[in-house]
């Protein structure tokens, strides 16, 4: 570890970890946290990225991580299942509540049109892996459970759990138009079949449906909760417009993207259905803390899978990102190792033969490593939340479920 | 430059030159209000101002939170991009800054004239603490403002092109793939906004009048979209029922619910929020009428001036006519592919479409005035039956 420290080019003045924010504040304060570090970095001379790695390295019960790109469960999932009931699998705990889900969303869609209720069940076919209508129900289950061992779940609850993913997915439907992507989910994209007129009416058609659900609820602190989801999906979206100079805002900027466009929406809806389910802010708190560790995590994954998922899946690499133009946690973290990446991050790897120099680049560095690095701790730190709630089975699952985030392949 | 400097300029950078004819510009052309013969602009916008200055103060394009985001100079600076280019969102954002220099939102003037019309609840008094400013709560203030972003965020949506429907003579593809982000964005910005502000109302009978409204105001869109002229020139086959059912998702919906949301945020009962839904809904259809009728009723009207084929005095020309004749009389007009406005014009003028249309104008605005009627006299009643006056007035 220590050689690492001599690659870096402002490191030389680092002071030791007690002036640095705490270990806690990665997830708690959040992203005004890491700020307000990257604000303390500068003022103590210290890149951002060492700041990190400071925290990374202070912690010797940290997984130690090998030059693989994969990382083991084994030593991530640092849950103790205190409930000591039998650990299953989070995904068939999380689907015996969502029976009909997707029955349930088309009914959401009543439209009189053949075509444009085609066009908006499209998605909604059953074969997503429907990952946030799980964390949803099983977060329901758990904050239930803590607050009074209910073991049922609310109707309201699980329409939260609808909300999200047809949230989820009339974003889709326009992150697709706006990529001019041609796939997903193994099929073609709602623009390329019915084009994208079409497709941009249907992607607002769902969010309609899915804020009339919303509003059917008939709590209006749920419904402020969510609309937070949709403002901050559009900002997402803007963020990844504009592009920042100097690396350290770089990098709070990339993070910002990525709460915006993934994490808000898991977060907040914990935070709604654990607001149904209890009437305890402390639970709202660590329900919105876990969603947003998740989501954060999450998204860091995809980022780092972008690069390293390749010869078994699709024989080559897919650099979908770089070739959009954008630079996620891999390439930030390689551009402080390869200073040259500088201008092909400033013109969004327009040229020809940047997105594979860049690749190259990455690849040769520790970017993947510390972009992982970084998921752990927001695993490690939604993990520390949701262990506060009384001990239960989805708990438990939960807690697993972080753990899987980590080390899914595609 | 402050924000609102840059939406003034914002015409300059948009290439505009002068006012736009837009369809709600060429309605006061021909309306001849309270017997008075009109040929300029000034009555119908003599109508709006009286009515502006009853609610208070002109209705605002946006809320000011809105205006004050970096996401609003961001759109600004990257709809300059697309000066030059031939992206509908540039014709949309000129129409629209045009609007507000000349603070045209109907909508939301009329949401705020029958909350003022309304007054507060007889019945229920759990307003009382809410401030009112001109006889107009401050949460219907905040609803009319919303209305006017979920319609300009759709007029905005309209403007998406179809990729592989391009042509040489629309430029190059990378400024239409541009054009569109930025209006897929621009256009999701306004509805957040729109939901955001429907969230501040507390009050989710409300949200869910809005979000229907919506949902009939994107299948609307579709329809419009679906059943426009193909290579042909020749439109779906669609009657007049259908059209009016189709004309209300894509016109009405959004005010009469809109109108009906206004009275629940005053706690007034059922009865009170239908016939301000009725009126919302009638009114919008005349209106709707009023502008497709446009291009048969001017004196003086160009050659090359063109209409929309599936407009309410075409439906009603091809109802009467039937659905071969009226496909003979398309042919007729065609002349190497191209079809001759000015010719098929005469020929729907010659039938019986342009007066039925007139008649049905009438209908919805007397329908809008019944409903009126259940609301006490007031200034700001008066100036919501001048309205209707106003679209339904063909000298």
């Amino acid at each position: 570890m220590a050689s690492c420290w001599c690659r870096w080019r402002r490191g030389c003045s680092w002071r030791p970890a007690a002036r640095s924010p705490g270990p806690g504040s990665l997830g708690r304060a959040g992203l005004s946290g890491l700020r307000a570090a990257a604000a303390a970095a500068a003022r103590a001379q210290m890149s951002y990225f060492s700041l990190v790695k400071s925290l990374t390295s202070a912690f010797p019960n940290m997984c130690s991580i090998s030059r693989f790109h994969h990382v083991t469960p084994a030593v991530c999932c640092c849950s103790k299942t205190r409930s000591g009931e039998k650990y299953t699998d989070p995904f068939n705990l999380g689907w015996r509540d969502l029976k009909g889900l997707y029955e349930d969303i088309r009914k959401e869609l009543f439209i009189s049109t053949t075509e444009l209720k085609e066009m908006c069940e499209y998605y909604f076919d059953g074969k997503g892996k429907a990952f946030r209508p799980i964390i949803v129900v099983l977060m329901a289950r758990a904050c239930n459970i803590h607050h009074n061992n209910s073991r049922n779940v609310q109707a309201s609850q699980r329409a939260i759990a609808l909300i999200a993913e047809m949230i989820h997915t009339a974003s889709l439907v326009h992150d697709d138009v706006i990529d001019d992507a041609s796939s997903r989910r193994g099929k073609h994209t709602v623009n390329k079949i019915w084009g994208e007129k079409k497709a941009v009416l249907a992607g607002d058609l769902i969010l309609s449906a899915a804020s009339i659900a919303l509003a059917r609820i008939g709590n209006t602190t749920v419904v402020s909760i969510l609309t937070q989801v949709i403002e901050d999906l559009v900002r997402g979206e803007f963020l990844q417009l504009g592009s920042k100079e100097n690396e350290n805002e770089r990098f709070a900027h990339y993070l910002e993207k990525t709460f915006k466009k993934t994490a808000s929406l898991i977060a907040n809806s914990c935070k709604a259905v654990s607001v149904l389910g209890c009437p305890d802010p402390v639970v709202h708190e660590i329900a919105y803390q876990y969603g947003k560790n998740v989501g954060l995590a999450f998204q860091l994954i995809d980022d780092v899978l972008d690069f390293t998922s390749c010869s078994d899946r699709m024989g080559k690499p897919t650099s979908a990102d770089l070739k959009l133009g954008l630079a996620t946690g891999p390439v930030l973290f390689a551009c402080q190792q390869f200073p040259e990446m500088n201008a092909m991050i400033m013109r969004r790897f327009s040229s020809p033969g940047d997105v594979d120099r860049a690749r190259q680049y990455v690849l040769q560095s520790d970017g993947v490593q510390q972009t992982t690095y970084l998921a752990q701790r927001y695993c490690r730190e939604a993990v520390r939340e949701i262990s506060k709630l009384r001990p239960s089975p989805e708990r438990d699952a939960l807690i697993q479920l972080s753990g899987i985030v980590l080390t899914r392949d595609k | 430059m402050s924000l609102r400097q840059l939406l003034l300029r914002l015409p300059c950078y948009l290439g505009a030159s002068g006012p736009r004819r837009g369809p709600l510009d060429t309605i006061s052309s021909v309306v001849s209000w309270r017997g008075q013969s009109s040929r300029s602009p000034a009555h119908w916008n003599q109508v709006v101002s009286e009515a502006e200055k009853i609610v208070g103060y002109p209705t605002s394009f946006m809320s000011l939170r809105c205006l004050l985001s970096d996401e609003l100079s961001n759109i600004a600076m990257q709809v300059r991009k697309l000066v030059g280019t031939q992206h509908p969102l540039l014709t949309t954002a000129r129409g629209l800054v045009h609007d507000s220099q000349n603070n045209l939102q109907l909508r939301g003037l009329v949401v705020l004239l029958i909350s003022k019309a309304a007054g507060p609840s007889s019945v229920n008094a759990s307003c009382q603490s809410y401030d009112m400013v001109s006889g107009i709560y401050s949460c219907q203030r905040s609803l009319a403002e919303i209305t006017e972003l979920i319609h300009t965020a759709l007029l905005v949506h309209r403007g998406i092109v179809n990729l592989d429907e391009l042509q040489s003579s629309d430029g190059p593809l990378k400024d239409m793939q541009f054009g569109n982000k930025i209006a897929i964005l621009s256009g999701d910005f306004l509805l957040a906004n729109a939901c955001n502000g429907l969230a501040l109302l507390q009050n989710t009978k409300v949200v869910e009048l809005l979000a229907s409204a919506l949902m009939d105001l994107v299948q609307g869109v579709y329809h419009e979209n679906s059943t426009s002229a193909k290579e042909n020139h020749i439109t779906d086959d669609i009657g007049i029922l259908t059209w009016k059912k189709q004309t209300f998702l894509s016109h009405g919906a959004l005010l009469a619910k809109s109108c009906q949301a206004a009275m629940e945020l005053a706690k007034h009962d059922a009865e009170v929020q239908d016939m301000a839904f009725q009126y919302g809904k009638h009114m919008a259809m005349s209106h709707k009428i009023n502008s497709d009728l446009q291009p048969f009723i001017k004196e003086k009207t160009s050659d090359s001036l063109t209409f929309n084929l599936n407009s309410a005095p075409v439906v009603l020309h091809q109802e009467f006519l039937g659905r071969d004749l009226w496909i003979k009389q398309i042919r007729e007009a065609q002349r190497k592919g191209r079809l001759d406005y000015a010719k098929l014009r005469e020929t729907i003028s010659a039938g019986k479409g342009v007066t039925s249309a007139i008649d049905l104008c009438r209908y919805h605005g007397n329908k809008a005035l019944e409903a009126l009627e259940s609301f006490p006299p007031s200034e700001a009643r008066t100036a919501l039956e001048n309205i209707v006056f106003a679209v339904t007035r063909f000298s």
